[in-house]
Protein backbone atom coordinates (compact mmCIF):
# COMPACT_ATOMS: atom_id res chain seq x y z
CA UNK A 1 0.00 0.00 0.00
CA UNK A 2 2.78 2.72 0.92
CA UNK A 3 4.37 1.57 -1.99
CA UNK A 4 1.69 2.39 -4.52
CA UNK A 5 1.20 5.49 -2.81
CA UNK A 6 4.55 6.56 -3.19
CA UNK A 7 4.15 5.27 -6.86
CA UNK A 8 1.54 7.35 -7.23
CA UNK A 9 3.18 10.67 -5.58
CA UNK A 10 6.18 9.97 -8.44
CA UNK A 11 3.36 9.62 -11.05
CA UNK A 12 2.07 12.96 -10.17
CA UNK A 13 5.33 14.86 -9.78
CA UNK A 14 6.21 13.77 -13.20
CA UNK A 15 2.87 15.08 -14.83
CA UNK A 16 3.17 18.17 -13.17
CA UNK A 17 6.80 18.71 -14.27
CA UNK A 18 6.19 18.94 -17.87
CA UNK A 19 3.27 21.25 -17.07
CA UNK A 20 5.84 23.50 -15.52
CA UNK A 21 8.31 23.32 -18.04
CA UNK A 22 6.05 24.03 -20.72
CA UNK A 23 5.35 27.28 -19.77
CA UNK A 24 1.70 26.27 -18.05
CA UNK A 25 2.67 29.30 -14.74
CA UNK A 26 0.14 27.10 -12.87
CA UNK A 27 0.29 28.72 -9.23
CA UNK A 28 3.09 30.95 -10.10
CA UNK A 29 1.15 33.11 -11.78
CA UNK A 30 0.27 34.51 -8.22
CA UNK A 31 2.96 35.52 -7.65
CA UNK A 32 6.69 34.21 -5.85
CA UNK A 33 6.23 31.78 -2.52
CA UNK A 34 6.27 32.80 0.34
CA UNK A 35 9.48 32.21 2.04
CA UNK A 36 9.70 31.05 5.42
CA UNK A 37 9.99 34.64 7.79
CA UNK A 38 13.01 34.53 9.68
CA UNK A 39 10.78 37.19 12.15
CA UNK A 40 10.19 34.31 14.11
CA UNK A 41 13.45 34.57 15.68
CA UNK A 42 13.84 37.90 15.46
CA UNK A 43 10.64 38.01 17.55
CA UNK A 44 11.77 35.76 20.22
CA UNK A 45 14.96 37.61 21.11
CA UNK A 46 13.17 41.14 20.84
CA UNK A 47 10.66 39.49 23.91
CA UNK A 48 13.68 38.04 25.67
CA UNK A 49 14.83 41.43 25.86
CA UNK A 50 11.59 43.01 27.06
CA UNK A 51 11.17 40.62 29.29
CA UNK A 52 14.39 41.21 31.13
CA UNK A 53 13.70 44.85 30.71
CA UNK A 54 10.38 44.71 33.07
CA UNK A 55 12.24 42.10 35.59
CA UNK A 56 14.88 45.13 35.91
CA UNK A 57 12.37 47.91 36.56
CA UNK A 58 10.27 45.76 38.83
CA UNK A 59 13.62 44.65 40.55
CA UNK A 60 14.16 48.75 40.90
CA UNK A 61 10.76 49.51 42.35
CA UNK A 62 11.13 47.14 44.65
CA UNK A 63 14.22 48.16 45.90
CA UNK A 64 13.58 51.98 45.33
CA UNK A 65 9.71 52.97 45.83
CA UNK A 66 10.17 56.46 45.75
CA UNK A 67 10.82 56.14 42.47
CA UNK A 68 7.49 54.51 41.34
CA UNK A 69 6.27 58.27 39.92
CA UNK A 70 8.54 57.97 37.25
CA UNK A 71 9.14 54.32 36.74
CA UNK A 72 5.71 53.10 36.31
CA UNK A 73 4.87 54.96 33.18
CA UNK A 74 8.02 53.95 31.67
CA UNK A 75 7.20 50.17 32.92
CA UNK A 76 3.70 49.97 30.94
CA UNK A 77 5.22 51.30 28.02
CA UNK A 78 7.15 48.02 28.40
CA UNK A 79 4.50 46.07 29.30
CA UNK A 80 2.90 47.93 26.05
CA UNK A 81 5.78 46.68 23.82
CA UNK A 82 5.65 43.13 25.40
CA UNK A 83 2.31 42.44 24.55
CA UNK A 84 2.80 43.98 20.81
CA UNK A 85 5.93 41.72 20.02
CA UNK A 86 4.46 38.74 21.37
CA UNK A 87 0.87 39.20 19.46
CA UNK A 88 2.86 38.77 16.32
CA UNK A 89 3.94 35.20 17.73
CA UNK A 90 0.87 32.55 16.23
CA UNK A 91 2.85 30.08 17.92
CA UNK A 92 0.87 28.81 20.66
CA UNK A 93 4.05 27.94 22.68
CA UNK A 94 4.59 31.62 23.20
CA UNK A 95 2.81 31.66 26.15
CA UNK A 96 4.48 28.97 28.03
CA UNK A 97 7.93 30.41 27.64
CA UNK A 98 10.50 28.94 29.95
CA UNK A 99 11.13 31.32 33.21
CA UNK A 100 14.67 33.83 32.73
CA UNK A 101 17.14 32.18 34.30
CA UNK A 102 17.77 35.35 36.27
CA UNK A 103 14.12 36.49 36.91
CA UNK A 104 15.38 39.03 39.49
CA UNK A 105 18.34 40.91 38.64
CA UNK A 106 20.57 42.63 41.28
CA UNK A 107 19.83 46.18 40.85
CA UNK A 108 21.69 49.46 42.51
CA UNK A 109 19.96 50.25 45.95
CA UNK A 110 19.78 54.07 46.26
CA UNK A 111 17.48 55.85 43.31
CA UNK A 112 20.23 57.72 41.82
CA UNK A 113 22.69 54.63 40.96
CA UNK A 114 19.22 52.48 39.79
CA UNK A 115 18.14 55.31 37.16
CA UNK A 116 21.63 55.21 35.96
CA UNK A 117 21.47 51.20 35.89
CA UNK A 118 17.73 51.88 33.95
CA UNK A 119 19.19 54.11 31.65
CA UNK A 120 21.89 52.26 30.72
CA UNK A 121 19.83 49.29 30.14
CA UNK A 122 17.44 51.24 27.73
CA UNK A 123 20.29 52.66 26.36
CA UNK A 124 21.65 49.16 25.39
CA UNK A 125 17.99 47.62 24.36
CA UNK A 126 17.58 50.61 21.71
CA UNK A 127 21.26 49.25 20.51
CA UNK A 128 20.06 46.09 20.71
CA UNK A 129 16.91 46.61 18.13
CA UNK A 130 18.50 48.91 16.16
CA UNK A 131 20.80 45.73 15.26
CA UNK A 132 17.67 43.64 14.54
CA UNK A 133 15.94 45.92 12.11
CA UNK A 134 17.62 44.75 8.81
CA UNK A 135 17.11 40.98 9.80
CA UNK A 136 13.23 41.36 10.25
CA UNK A 137 10.12 41.90 7.86
CA UNK A 138 9.13 45.12 7.08
CA UNK A 139 6.25 45.61 9.31
CA UNK A 140 8.02 44.12 11.90
CA UNK A 141 11.29 46.48 11.43
CA UNK A 142 8.77 49.39 11.85
CA UNK A 143 7.63 47.86 15.34
CA UNK A 144 11.17 47.25 16.33
CA UNK A 145 12.18 50.97 15.56
CA UNK A 146 9.29 52.64 17.43
CA UNK A 147 10.23 50.66 20.31
CA UNK A 148 13.64 51.29 20.05
CA UNK A 149 12.96 55.37 19.89
CA UNK A 150 9.94 54.81 22.96
CA UNK A 151 13.40 52.96 24.60
CA UNK A 152 15.70 55.85 23.65
CA UNK A 153 13.04 58.76 24.85
CA UNK A 154 13.20 56.23 28.41
CA UNK A 155 17.04 56.99 28.66
CA UNK A 156 16.45 60.48 27.89
CA UNK A 157 13.77 60.90 31.26
CA UNK A 158 16.21 58.94 33.22
CA UNK A 159 19.28 61.19 32.52
CA UNK A 160 20.12 63.36 35.72
CA UNK A 161 17.69 66.80 35.68
CA UNK A 162 17.79 69.39 38.16
CA UNK A 163 16.93 68.36 41.58
CA UNK A 164 14.34 70.72 43.00
CA UNK A 165 14.99 71.03 46.68
CA UNK B 1 23.52 71.47 0.20
CA UNK B 2 25.73 69.30 1.71
CA UNK B 3 24.91 65.65 2.42
CA UNK B 4 25.31 64.53 5.87
CA UNK B 5 27.75 61.31 6.29
CA UNK B 6 24.79 59.48 6.87
CA UNK B 7 23.00 60.81 3.52
CA UNK B 8 26.21 59.77 1.28
CA UNK B 9 26.15 56.54 2.60
CA UNK B 10 22.34 56.13 2.25
CA UNK B 11 22.44 57.19 -1.45
CA UNK B 12 24.07 54.19 -2.51
CA UNK B 13 21.37 54.13 -6.33
CA UNK B 14 23.39 57.67 -6.81
CA UNK B 15 24.01 56.09 -10.54
CA UNK B 16 21.64 56.86 -13.10
CA UNK B 17 21.84 53.74 -14.77
CA UNK B 18 21.83 50.27 -13.02
CA UNK B 19 18.75 48.89 -11.00
CA UNK B 20 16.49 51.14 -12.50
CA UNK B 21 15.98 49.08 -15.43
CA UNK B 22 14.38 46.29 -14.17
CA UNK B 23 10.41 46.68 -12.53
CA UNK B 24 11.69 45.48 -8.95
CA UNK B 25 14.51 47.94 -8.85
CA UNK B 26 11.93 50.43 -10.13
CA UNK B 27 9.37 49.69 -7.89
CA UNK B 28 12.16 49.95 -4.74
CA UNK B 29 13.26 52.89 -6.20
CA UNK B 30 9.86 54.87 -6.27
CA UNK B 31 9.29 53.51 -2.55
CA UNK B 32 12.30 55.18 -1.50
CA UNK B 33 11.35 58.30 -3.22
CA UNK B 34 8.11 58.13 -1.67
CA UNK B 35 9.79 57.56 1.71
CA UNK B 36 12.42 60.63 1.40
CA UNK B 37 9.90 63.06 0.15
CA UNK B 38 7.37 62.41 2.84
CA UNK B 39 10.25 62.67 5.37
CA UNK B 40 11.48 65.98 3.33
CA UNK B 41 7.73 67.27 3.82
CA UNK B 42 7.38 66.41 7.57
CA UNK B 43 10.89 68.68 7.77
CA UNK B 44 9.79 71.33 6.03
CA UNK B 45 6.55 71.68 8.10
CA UNK B 46 8.83 71.27 11.07
CA UNK B 47 10.96 74.04 9.97
CA UNK B 48 7.72 76.23 9.14
CA UNK B 49 6.37 75.07 12.99
CA UNK B 50 9.40 75.99 14.96
CA UNK B 51 9.79 79.39 13.69
CA UNK B 52 6.06 79.73 14.94
CA UNK B 53 6.48 78.37 18.00
CA UNK B 54 9.89 80.02 18.87
CA UNK B 55 8.42 83.49 18.73
CA UNK B 56 6.03 82.02 22.13
CA UNK B 57 8.79 80.71 23.60
CA UNK B 58 11.46 82.05 26.07
CA UNK B 59 15.17 80.71 27.76
CA UNK B 60 16.02 77.13 26.96
CA UNK B 61 12.73 76.44 25.78
CA UNK B 62 13.35 78.96 22.89
CA UNK B 63 17.01 78.14 22.22
CA UNK B 64 16.33 74.84 21.93
CA UNK B 65 13.18 75.65 19.29
CA UNK B 66 16.71 77.94 17.41
CA UNK B 67 18.58 74.98 17.35
CA UNK B 68 15.88 71.63 16.05
CA UNK B 69 14.78 75.03 13.60
CA UNK B 70 18.33 74.99 12.25
CA UNK B 71 18.86 70.73 12.91
CA UNK B 72 14.91 70.67 10.52
CA UNK B 73 17.04 72.87 7.81
CA UNK B 74 19.86 70.35 7.69
CA UNK B 75 17.48 67.48 7.68
CA UNK B 76 15.76 68.59 5.12
CA UNK B 77 19.28 69.48 3.08
CA UNK B 78 20.35 65.96 3.35
CA UNK B 79 16.84 64.61 2.08
CA UNK B 80 16.78 66.98 -0.69
CA UNK B 81 19.69 65.59 -2.07
CA UNK B 82 19.35 61.91 -1.56
CA UNK B 83 15.96 62.50 -3.51
CA UNK B 84 18.05 64.06 -6.08
CA UNK B 85 20.52 61.49 -6.16
CA UNK B 86 17.74 59.20 -7.27
CA UNK B 87 17.02 61.14 -9.93
CA UNK B 88 14.08 62.79 -8.43
CA UNK B 89 12.85 66.33 -7.76
CA UNK B 90 12.25 67.32 -4.07
CA UNK B 91 9.40 68.52 -2.76
CA UNK B 92 9.36 72.16 -2.20
CA UNK B 93 7.70 73.85 1.00
CA UNK B 94 4.32 75.00 0.95
CA UNK B 95 3.60 78.73 1.40
CA UNK B 96 2.33 78.16 4.47
CA UNK B 97 0.84 75.43 6.78
CA UNK B 98 -2.51 75.42 8.65
CA UNK B 99 -1.56 74.92 12.32
CA UNK B 100 -2.93 72.06 14.21
CA UNK B 101 -4.42 74.53 16.55
CA UNK B 102 -4.06 78.32 17.76
CA UNK B 103 -0.23 78.84 19.18
CA UNK B 104 -0.90 82.05 21.90
CA UNK B 105 1.35 81.41 24.22
CA UNK B 106 3.91 78.86 25.37
CA UNK B 107 1.72 76.30 26.25
CA UNK B 108 0.35 75.88 23.02
CA UNK B 109 4.00 76.39 21.59
CA UNK B 110 5.27 73.43 23.36
CA UNK B 111 2.36 71.30 22.14
CA UNK B 112 2.97 72.53 18.84
CA UNK B 113 6.77 71.57 19.15
CA UNK B 114 5.85 68.20 20.26
CA UNK B 115 3.26 67.76 17.43
CA UNK B 116 5.65 68.41 14.75
CA UNK B 117 8.20 66.28 15.79
CA UNK B 118 5.68 63.37 16.33
CA UNK B 119 4.74 64.12 12.91
CA UNK B 120 8.68 63.83 11.31
CA UNK B 121 9.38 60.72 13.68
CA UNK B 122 5.60 58.91 11.21
CA UNK B 123 7.26 60.26 8.36
CA UNK B 124 10.29 58.84 9.22
CA UNK B 125 8.80 55.11 10.19
CA UNK B 126 8.25 55.16 6.55
CA UNK B 127 11.60 54.81 5.50
CA UNK B 128 12.19 51.61 7.63
CA UNK B 129 9.40 49.57 5.75
CA UNK B 130 11.78 49.54 2.91
CA UNK B 131 14.12 46.44 1.70
CA UNK B 132 17.52 49.10 1.30
CA UNK B 133 19.02 48.32 4.65
CA UNK B 134 20.80 51.25 4.71
CA UNK B 135 17.89 53.63 4.45
CA UNK B 136 15.83 51.12 7.08
CA UNK B 137 18.47 52.69 9.41
CA UNK B 138 18.73 55.88 8.15
CA UNK B 139 14.93 56.27 8.86
CA UNK B 140 15.04 54.50 12.13
CA UNK B 141 17.85 56.74 13.39
CA UNK B 142 15.71 59.86 11.97
CA UNK B 143 13.10 58.36 14.14
CA UNK B 144 14.68 58.09 17.20
CA UNK B 145 16.00 61.79 16.78
CA UNK B 146 12.48 63.09 16.33
CA UNK B 147 11.39 61.15 19.33
CA UNK B 148 13.59 62.60 21.32
CA UNK B 149 13.13 65.76 21.06
CA UNK B 150 9.41 65.11 20.94
CA UNK B 151 9.59 63.34 24.73
CA UNK B 152 11.80 66.36 26.12
CA UNK B 153 9.10 69.13 24.78
CA UNK B 154 6.50 66.65 26.65
CA UNK B 155 8.41 65.57 29.41
CA UNK B 156 6.89 62.44 28.83
CA UNK B 157 7.30 59.45 26.19
CA UNK B 158 5.45 57.03 24.00
CA UNK B 159 5.14 53.28 23.69
CA UNK B 160 5.24 53.42 20.22
CA UNK B 161 6.86 56.71 18.48
CA UNK B 162 5.52 56.85 15.20
CA UNK B 163 3.07 53.90 15.04
CA UNK B 164 0.89 55.98 17.21
CA UNK B 165 0.93 59.39 17.06
CA UNK B 166 -1.20 61.21 19.78
CA UNK B 167 -3.83 63.81 18.74
CA UNK B 168 -2.88 67.28 18.56
CA UNK B 169 -3.36 68.76 22.00
CA UNK B 170 -1.94 70.41 24.99
CA UNK B 171 1.11 68.96 26.79
CA UNK B 172 1.32 68.36 30.35
CA UNK B 173 2.65 71.11 32.46
CA UNK B 174 6.07 71.53 33.04
CA UNK B 175 6.88 69.91 30.09
CA UNK B 176 10.21 70.90 27.65
CA UNK B 177 13.05 72.05 29.81
CA UNK B 178 12.92 70.38 33.01
CA UNK B 179 10.79 71.62 35.52
CA UNK B 180 8.27 69.42 36.97
CA UNK B 181 5.78 71.63 38.51
CA UNK B 182 4.10 69.99 41.65
CA UNK B 183 1.39 67.56 41.20
CA UNK B 184 2.75 66.51 37.68
CA UNK B 185 5.44 63.70 39.26
CA UNK B 186 2.49 61.18 38.92
CA UNK B 187 2.38 61.42 34.73
CA UNK B 188 5.91 60.17 34.13
CA UNK B 189 6.92 63.96 33.41
CA UNK B 190 10.67 64.09 35.24
CA UNK B 191 12.12 66.39 32.55
CA UNK B 192 15.93 66.06 31.55
CA UNK B 193 17.30 69.34 31.98
CA UNK B 194 19.27 69.69 28.76
CA UNK B 195 17.66 68.95 25.17
CA UNK B 196 18.26 65.96 23.55
CA UNK B 197 20.72 66.12 20.22
CA UNK B 198 20.45 62.89 18.97
CA UNK B 199 19.86 59.00 19.01
CA UNK B 200 20.74 57.64 21.95
CA UNK B 201 24.06 55.38 21.53
CA UNK B 202 25.37 57.19 18.42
Amino acid sequence: MAREATRRGVLAAALALPLAAGGCKGIGALGTPPRPLPDVAVVREAITDETLMIARYTAVLAAAPALAGSLRPLLGQHQAHLARLKARLVDPRAGSEPPLSRPHPQVPGTPAAARAYLRGAEQAAAQALMGRLTAASPSLAQLLASIAASEATHALLLGPHRRTG
Amino acid sequence: MNASPSAGAAGTSGTTAGPGTQPAGRRARAAAIGALQAALAAEHAAVYGYGVAGAHLAGTRQAAAIRYWAAGQAARDTLAAMVVSRGATPVAASTGYRLPFAVHGEQSAIALAAFLEDRVTAAYLTLVALTDTKLRLFGARGMQTAALRAAWWRGQTLAFPGLEVPAPGPVAAGAGGGQPSPGQSATGGTSPTSPPTGPAGG
